[in-house]
């Protein structure tokens, strides 16, 4: 309860700060920065990243076993592609979450 | 496949440390991923260092190389494939081994040797833990790092392991044992160890243990 109240918190902060649209992913395994490297180095290949934000558009938090990534105004989310690269990464996604205007956490289904 | 080629070319390392694959037993995991690492080792009055090199197919499949440089010159290559199983789940990652491998007699002779380990990993946030059990020629050892993650959230962390070796060989039995240091920042990774002999009856071993290992992925 106590990582999920810190990991909200953090997506409230994250997204009054960011202007492109925000998503957090769920990542299961993903406990080591070293070995996590290749999660975000997938991620940043897709096109519909926007680099302007995070640490070229990701940013890894293992703390919470989280991934959140911004995405381009003028682009869509291709989810498919997104829990395709984290897997080639060797990580397991789980859940994804779009951040609202408002800092509020929408489960994508 | 030209990356392939230049770390076939540039070469890998491990004799003493024959568990351990680079990059520090921990990456890359990621499909496509590769890495480098150069391992000195002080042990019997003798350095070796060894040049290593790893790559990633999947994250269940890699392929590394280790060459070891002595004042002789080259010596025995040795060639493995460490197969993975890993089991990702909400606060850790784990994985099953399979590492079959070859010694090459790249620095003379004509006898090559077969080995084959087996090797259990997990890791949380602030937990880590090895266990390799592995034969190779006339060896066969068991490595067991167990010890605590310490990590800044930034991108680095310290591990602070211990390690316990024991080997039994035509010429005899060792234990070796004592602290490991890692230190990662980014795709940089290093690794300090010295290890006690707290049981030689070895005829070909004396003394302790020294090693430091720096490494990078990709």
């Amino acid at each position: 309860m106590k990582n999920l109240t810190v990991s909200v918190c953090l997506s409230m902060l994250l997204a009054t700060t960011a202007s492109a649209q925000n998503y957090i992913v769920n990542v299961h395994g993903m406990v080591c920065e070293l070995c996590s490297l290749g999660v975000a180095k997938n991620i940043r290949k897709l096109s519909f990243v926007d680099a302007a934000e995070y640490d070229d558009g990701v940013k890894v938090d293992i703390q919470n076993q989280m991934v959140f990534v911004a995405v381009r105004d003028d682009a869509s989310l291709d989810r498919q592609a997104l829990f395709g690269a984290i897997e080639d990464g060797g990580y397991s996604p789980v859940d994804i979450w779009r951040v609202t205007d408002s800092g509020e956490r929408l489960e994508l289904q | 496949m030209d990356r392939l080629l230049i770390m076939l070319l540039l070469g890998i390392s491990c004799k003493a440390a024959l568990a351990h694959q680079p990059v520090v037993d921990m990456a890359p995991r990621w499909n496509g991923g590769y890495g480098f690492q150069t391992r000195v080792e002080h042990a019997n009055s003798d350095t070796i260092t060894w040049l290593e090199g790893v790559y990633t197919f999947k994250p269940a499949v890699r392929m590394t190389l280790k060459i070891p440089f002595t004042d002789d010159g080259l010596g025995s290559s040795i060639f493995a494939m460490p197969l993975k199983r890993y089991k990702n789940a909400a606060q850790y990652t784990s994985n099953w081994g399979l590492t079959p491998s070859v010694r090459v007699p790249t620095g003379g002779g004509s006898d090559w040797d077969g080995g084959l380990s087996l090797s259990y990993s997990a890791e949380s946030v602030d937990v880590y833990q090895l266990y390799d059990l592995h034969v190779l020629g006339d060896r066969r050892g068991l490595d067991i790092n167990v010890g605590t993650v310490h990590s800044d959230g930034r991108g680095s962390a310290w591990f602070t392991l211990w390690d316990i070796t024991a080997v039994d060989s035509d010429s005899g039995q060792r234990v070796l044992t004592g602290p490991v240091l890692v230190y990662f920042k980014r795709n940089i990774a290093a690794r300090l160890e010295y290890k006690l002999a707290a049981y030689d009856r070895d005829d070909e071993w004396s003394g302790n243990y020294l090693s430091f290992t720096l490494g990078i992925v990709y």
